[in-house]
Formats: C-alpha cells, structure tokens, sequence
C-alpha cells in the first residue's frame, strides 16, 4: 500500500502545479502559451515543454503546434479538484488561523498536494461552504463543478438592486478607461435605480453620481449582487 | 493673459464664459477634430483677459476627442490660468478630474459653482479646507446670480502670478514611489522632453498608459517605454489588475476622502426630485409624459410662433419696409436694381426674420428650458432604445430635436456622437427633420388653407420616412455602435435669467450666420428673377412639375427658390400668385386646390435642405456624402409627392 501512495504522490505533485497553473491562466487567454507556463511556474521552458509532453501522453493536456497547451476535460477535472483545495486552504488559513491573504498562497500551494478528498470536505463543512477563496476566486465545489465569475451582466439586475462591478469584458481600452474615469471599474458598488424594457438602457448611481447606460453598455459590464 | 475654463459638462462652465464674454465669441478648432472651442474676451479694470472655453469633460484621459482637445489646449496654448469649474453638489465626480489638472502642475484657480443647489440640500463646504488640501485658492460661485464672479475677476487681475498647483498628491505609497521612479528614469533618458509636461506630470501619464504620451515616449527613447513597462508591472503586481486602472482607483479614494473631509453631508434628501425622475423615466408614467411634453412643445410653437409671426410681418409692413424701398428706390431709381435690391434686403431679412423670431427664437427658449430643468436627459434616456434600433444612442435625440427648430445648429450638434458612422446617421436623419421654416411652410400654407388634419398628415409621414430611412440605414451602413453613457442630473428648478440669456446668445448667434446668407442668396436669385433667367432655366422643368407633381408653373419657381430658405418658398407663392393672379391670389385656394397644397407642403418638407444646412453638412461629413445625401432628397420628395398626387385624391375627402 504505502509504495502505491507513494508513487501515486510522486506523480501526481508537479502535474498538479501543471494542471492547476495552466487552469488559471485559461481563465486569461484560451490556449496557454508555453512561455507564459514556464514564467509562472518559474521554470525553465525545456522543463516545462517536457512536462507538458508528459502530461499530453496521460491524456491529460493537448498541445497546439506554436500556440500552447490547453486542457482535456480529463486535466480539467484533476486541476479543478486541486484548485478546490488550495481555496480552501486558503480559507483555512485566514479565516481559521488568522493569516494574511497576501501570505497564505504560497502556503496553500504546498498544503493543497497533501490534502484528500476526505480531509478537504471536512474542510468545507468546518468553513461553512465558502463560496470563494479570500482573493474572491470561486471554489469549486465537490464535484468539480465551478461557478466561473459568479457574476451576470449588469443588464440583469432589477432597480433597487446594489451590485459590485467584478469585469468588463469590453475589448477596447478607451471605453474602459473612460468609465474607469466615471467611476464604473471592479470594485466599484453601483446601484441600480431604473431599468427600460425591451433591452433598454438603465439608470445606475455610483460614487456619488447619476448614469444611464445603454443596454449595449451594461450588458459588457460584470457584476455581483450585494 | 488668457484663462482656460475646464470642468466636467453641466456644471455652468458656459454660463461663466457668457457672463464674462457677454455675446462676443469666437470658434476655433484643431486641425481634424470636430470639436470646437469657443474664444472670447473680457475686461476688467482695463485690464483685457482672453478666455477659452475648453468642452465640459469629466477626464483628460485621450480617450475621446473632447478630451484630448481639452488637454491638447491647456498644454499647447499655456493658458496663465486654468479656472476649474465644479458643481458642489457633485464634488466627489468633479474632482477626479481637477486633481489631474493638478498632477499636470497647471496654475488653477478652482470655482466651486452651483452653491446655491448645494446649500438647499444641506450641503456646506468648507473652502478654506478644501483649498489647503488641493493647494489652490477656491471661490464660492453662483454664476447664474453673477455671485463669486468679481472675486475670480479680481483673483487673475491681481498682481502676483498664481503658482501652478503642487503636483504631489498621495496614492499611496506603491504608486508614488514608482511614480518617482518613472521621474528619474524619464530625466535620465532625455532632459528636454517634448511632451510640453513636466516630468512629473509625464510620468503619471506613462505609468496610466495614456495612448498620446506612450507613442511619444517610444518615439523619443526605447529604452525610457521599457522603463514604462518595468514600472507598470510593478504596480499591477500590487494591485492585481492593469496600472490604469489602480491609478484610476487610487483618484477616485483621493477624491472620495477630500469630499468627506470638506463637506457636510446633505440633510434635506432631494424627495421630490428623486420622485419627479423616477416617474419621469418610468416606461408607465415616463413615456406619456414626454408624449404630452412633445406635444406641449408643438402647440406652443405653433400657436405662439404663429402670433409672433404675424406681430413681425405687421411691424415690417408697417415701418421696415417702407422705409427700405424708401432708402433703395431714392438710391436707385425704380428699376431692375431697385427690383434686385428689394428682393435682398426686403423680402429676403423679412424671410430670414419671419421664421427667425417666431420660430427659431421660440424653439431656443423650449431647447434651454428643456436642458436646464434636466428633462432632457429624461428624454434620452426614452429614447435610447428607438434610437438604437436606428443605430444611434439615446443621446443622439439631442441633435435630431434641435433639428426641429433649425437644421444648421442641429448638424453641428451631431459632434457629440462618439463615432463618424453615427454622425452621418443622425445627419440625414437631421436632413428629414421638419425644421421651424418647414414648419412654418406646413401650418401656414397647407394647415390654414387646407386644414390641420393635412398638416397633422405631413408631419406624420415625415416621421415616417425618417424612422424608415433610419432603420434601413442603420442596418446598412457599415461600423460599430457605441452606447449610451450619460450623466442624470437632478431636475434643478429652471434659473429665468439663464435661460434667457442662452437663448438669445444662440438666436443672435444663428441670425449673424443666417442673415448675410440668405440677404446674399435672395440678392442672387432675385437678380435671376428679374433678368428673366430664372424662368429660362426653369421652362423645362414646368412641364415634370405638372405631370408629375400637378403644381403650377409658379410652384416650380418657388421650390428652387425655396434653396435658399424655405419658408421662402411659401412667401414668394403668396407673392407670385399676387403678381400673376392678382391681390386677392393671397388666399392660396383660389389658384391651388388641397390637393396641390398637400403635395407642395410635403415636396417643400422633404427635398434639398437648404443652403446654410447644406453648407454646414458638408462640412460636417465631407462633400461626397453631403451630394450623395442632398441628391437622394431630391429623388425622395419627388417620388413621395407623385405618389401623393395620384393616391390623394382616390382616398381622400378633399374637394
């Protein structure tokens, strides 16, 4: 029994990093670039174009030629699971243990490797089924399954309704930073006051100030509710 | 000196300017932009102060072109001062963008307006505060009352030069020490940058990736915009997200924390305006109402434009016109000249006044009554929906309502729109839009002679034509959309004296470029006329108008004068059919039937805009589509009135 732990442990550590890292950095772009792994992980492109080699053989990732790697829902699941415990290590240590949540990733990176599935939802019920890791990261739950943003388009919300704007995923800069300028970025609590019908615009109050926003407007601009 | 005003829109920043210029102004624009500055001067204890108008912006960031005509004016002219307007009712918003102008070390003089809204909800500032914190004097302004006015007049007439603001403010000690950082490394690399900032200034607009300042860094050094991208990871390493954006962020604390420390809370909650917007742009209670305000507006103008409009014509009969064929016939004799220059300078300012006073005037009181009671942005906000289906946005109704009272103002308004695809959209719609000659042509030819409902019918099928062409157009033409961004302000009971004085500053602004036009224009064709070319040229064209559109022969001659302006064309009908029928041809009947007064009205609504439109849209959107525009409003208002001539009479109850 204990040389099966063992190997299976031995196997499973950095293609978990692997899988984990490449999971987070999909949340950004597609298709991961090599490069990008490797910086993040902070090891050398060759290590990483071996590993991944690795991995591809397992089933585990699918490299595109000059583009970079990305999951197979067989990695996916493997990294989701992981992920799940380093969230809730996370949580843990902070909420727990009282740590700072700019300290405890690094430690969640070791712990997360150590924990089982056991361990981890015993985890879960002492925290009370955390929805999010401190940073504001959705867990994923025991099953694997994630609620990616946890957030709906602005054009969603009712009047009267208090939200905070988590992203806009609208490409151009200039408009991003123009309401970045208004006072409408992450971060920020709006307050819906109006809605029209018919994909109307709405009426929204943030810092201080009154908008209406078109429904083209609102409908880029992710938010929580409150 | 000169003195730059800049502030966010709405805060009375114009209300300033015309206090201090009185009607005098000037416009000049950057070579590629459409946005205007307005330029004026002022005295003040013989001392003359030149004064820019910089457009009302809520940031300086280039990421629109108002705003980067706005800094591009206060780095390129070097203003002595920069007057920074603010509403003291919104301070937080206000002061994002004052506190860049101070991290642009600009000598500021800041006037806290619009005190008067402030202290009837319970807001109180405290200048001195405020001022210590910003490093720069404050004044407490009503400029609507002239209250404060003296006191800045008196600030940059004063001997000592203001000091440009202190450039330091705290972000927070990631950002400033990176922001030091950028400074040294911007020294290093060049010591006479170009930028035309300091290069403390320059650093933070690096570090925020401003688009204008990172091209001219790259351009001046490599090794500076490595620097530039070294620096801003090391700030979003901090903050997790893009250097812009955690600057933006820290501005925003800043000026939350300053508007805490200086103002009081307000007390009396703004009830009944909250409600009054609530019900305002509600679908249930908001569209009827606007319904009823569209409404409101049309029988205003049509019943009190029609009384100005006789009060005119009566006092020009009675005392201008005489003595002006007086003066011209005692010049020139009583021939072919005297005839020329009577067109001119009789018929032609009394067309120009006849629709001028009763309509435009009176559409201009309506237009700033509107803007200042805050119902306009209501009305936008109705809108929006309708308007996007035409391709525009909400704010796009700004323009195409000003177009009722005149094509030309409104043309030029269309530069409030983001992108050229919907500049040129709003344009033709702009085009088709029934303005105050119009519809003085619809009421006072066809809604007198043949009935109201007809009238009523020409209106409604122009509103027609327009959503058709809008909704056709905006799915054909090519180009994105931007959306509808505007701040709702809270209905302010409506100041009298502003509205007054913004109405006549745009009346007398619309007449000094409407009067030499169409005086030129009537000197022009009145020559045409009597020489007798006129009907030469148009002798061919009679016969189409008869066939196609059944209008006598002297209806053809009025609708090419009618370039010029087109209440001209019911005018010189009245006239025409005077000197061809004789007086009692004043009452149209008696030579047009309905019918033909129908099909004239509606020709008249759709066809060539007239010349000063025409000027003014070609400048706006280039001449080609300006040809393209004029020519398919020639093809649209023949079909459309052949169409009427032959269908007309089958369904109609018109004898």
């Amino acid at each position: 029994m204990p040389r099966h732990i063992a190997s299976k442990r031995e196997r499973s550590e950095p293609a978990e990093m692997y899988l984990e890292t490449i999971y987070r950095l999909s949340e950004n772009e597609k298709v991961v670039r090599t490069s990008a792994l490797a910086k993040s992980l902070g090891v050398s492109l060759g290590a990483v174009t071996n590993t991944l080699a690795n991995l591809e053989s397992q089933g585990l990732v699918h490299r595109r030629a000059y583009r970079g790697v990305e999951l197979t829902s067989k990695g996916k699941t493997v990294a989701l699971r992981v992920l799940r415990k380093h969230r809730l290590a996370e949580q843990l240590l902070t909420k727990v243990l009282g740590m700072k949540w700019s300290e405890v990733h690094e430690i969640a990176c070791r712990l997360e490797h150590a924990m089982t599935s056991d361990l981890t939802d015993a985890m879960e019920k002492l925290l009370r089924n955390p929805k999010t890791c401190p940073h504001g990261n959705p867990i994923p739950d025991e099953t694997g399954r994630i609620n990616r943003q946890n957030s709906q388009p602005l054009s969603n919300f009712k009047p009267s309704d208090r939200a905070v704007l988590v992203k806009i995923t609208e490409e151009k800069s200039d408009m991003l930073r123009y309401l970045a300028s208004l006072g409408l970025m992450p971060g920020a609590v709006v307050e819906v006051q109006e809605k029209a019908p018919f994909e109307g615009p709405m009426i929204v109050k943030v810092m201080g100030a009154t908008y209406a926003l078109g429904h083209n407007i609102a409908s880029v601009v992710e938010a929580r509710r409150v | 000196m000169t003195v730059a005003l800049a502030g966010n829109p709405n805060v009375g920043k114009s209300t300033l300017f015309n206090t201090l210029t009185g009607l005098q102004a000037d416009t000049a624009n950057y070579p590629g932009k459409t946005v205007e500055l307005n330029l004026g001067i002022t005295k003040y204890k013989g001392k003359t102060i030149g004064l820019v108008d910089l457009p009302g912006t809520y940031s300086l960031d280039p990421t629109s072109e108002d705003q980067w005509v706005a800094r591009r004016a206060i780095i390129e002219e070097r203003p002595d001062v920069v007057v920074v307007v603010m509403d003291a009712s919104n301070l937080q918003r206000n002061l994002y963008q004052t506190l860049q102008l101070i991290e642009l070390e600009f000598p500021i003089v800041i006037a806290l307006n619009l005190v008067d809204h402030a202290e009837r909800v319970g807001l109180r500032t405290d200048y001195q505060k405020l001022s210590k914190m910003l490093g720069t004097p404050v004044i407490r302004m009503v400029a609507s009352r002239g209250e404060g006015i003296d006191e800045l007049l008196q600030y940059l007439t004063n001997e000592s030069p203001i000091r440009p603001a202190k450039g330091s403010t705290f972000y927070g000690p990631r950002i400033d020490q990176t922001v030091g950082e950028m400074e040294e490394a911007i020294k290093r690399s060049f010591d006479n940058n170009a930028s035309g900032l300091s290069a403390h200034a320059l650093a933070i607009r690096l570090l925020e990736d401003d688009s204008e300042f990172s091209e001219l860094a790259a351009s001046q050094s490599s090794q500076l915009s490595e620097s530039v991208q070294v620096l801003r990871k090391s700030i979003e390493s901090e903050y997790h997200e893009p250097a812009s954006l955690a600057i933006a962020r820290e501005r925003h604390a800043l000026a939350k924390q300053i508007t805490e420390m200086v103002q009081s809370k307000a007390t009396t909650r703004p009830l009944l305006s909250q409600r009054l917007l609530h019900y305002s742009v509600s679908p249930y209670t908001g569209v009827p109402l606007a319904f009823m305000v569209m409404v409101g507006i049309f029988v205003f103008m049509v019943n009190v434009g029609g009384f100005l409009g006789e009060v005119t014509s009566f006092l020009w009969a009675t005392y201008a016109s005489p003595s002006i064929r007086f003066v011209i016939v005692t010049a020139v004799g009583n021939g072919l000249v005297s005839h020329v220059l009577l067109w001119g300078f009789d018929a032609g300012i009394l067309g120009a006044v006849s629709v001028g006073i009763p309509y435009v005037l009176t559409f201009y009181l309506i237009l700033s009554l509107l803007e200042d009671s805050g119902y306009l942005g209501c009305l936008a906000y109705l809108t929006d929906t309708v308007m996007h289906k035409l391709g525009l946005h909400g704010r796009a109704i700004i323009p195409i309502i000003m177009g009722f009272g005149c094509n030309v103002p409104a043309i030029m308004g269309t530069r409030v729109l983001e992108t050229k695809r919907e500049r040129i959209l709003a344009s033709i719609l702009i085009v088709l839009t029934p303005c105050s000659a119009r519809t003085a042509v619809i009421i006072a030819a066809v809604g007198v002679f043949a009935g109201w409902q007809y009238a009523a019918a020409i209106f409604g099928i122009d509103l027609a034509v327009m959503g058709v062409v809008g909704l056709f157009l905006g799915r054909i033409l090519p180009g994105k959309t931007s959306g509808l961004v505007m701040e709702m302000f809270t209905f302010r009971r409506p100041r009298i004296s502003t509205i007054l004085k913004r109405t006549w500053f745009r009346f007398s602004a619309f007449m000094q470029m409407a009067l030499p036009m169409i005086t030129l224009g009537s000197l022009m064709l009145g020559a045409l006329y009597e020489t007798g070319w006129l009907q030469i040229l148009l002798a061919p064209v009679n016969p189409i108008m008869l066939t196609l559109l059944g209008l006598p022969a002297v209806a053809s001659i009025c609708l090419v004068l009618g370039i010029l302006r087109k209440e001209l064309t019911l005018q010189l009908l009245i006239a025409l059919a005077v000197m061809k029928y004789g007086p009692s041809a004043s009452n149209l009947l008696l030579f047009m039937t309905p019918i033909q007064l129908f099909v004239f009205g509606l020709v008249v609504t759709l066809y060539f805009p007239c010349i000063a439109t025409m000027t003014v849209l070609g400048r706006e959107v280039g001449w080609k589509s300006a040809t393209t525009i004029m020519l398919s409003t020639i093809a649209l208002a023949i079909s459309m009135g052949a169409l009427a001539f032959r269908v007309l009479p089958a369904i109609c109850i018109l004898h």
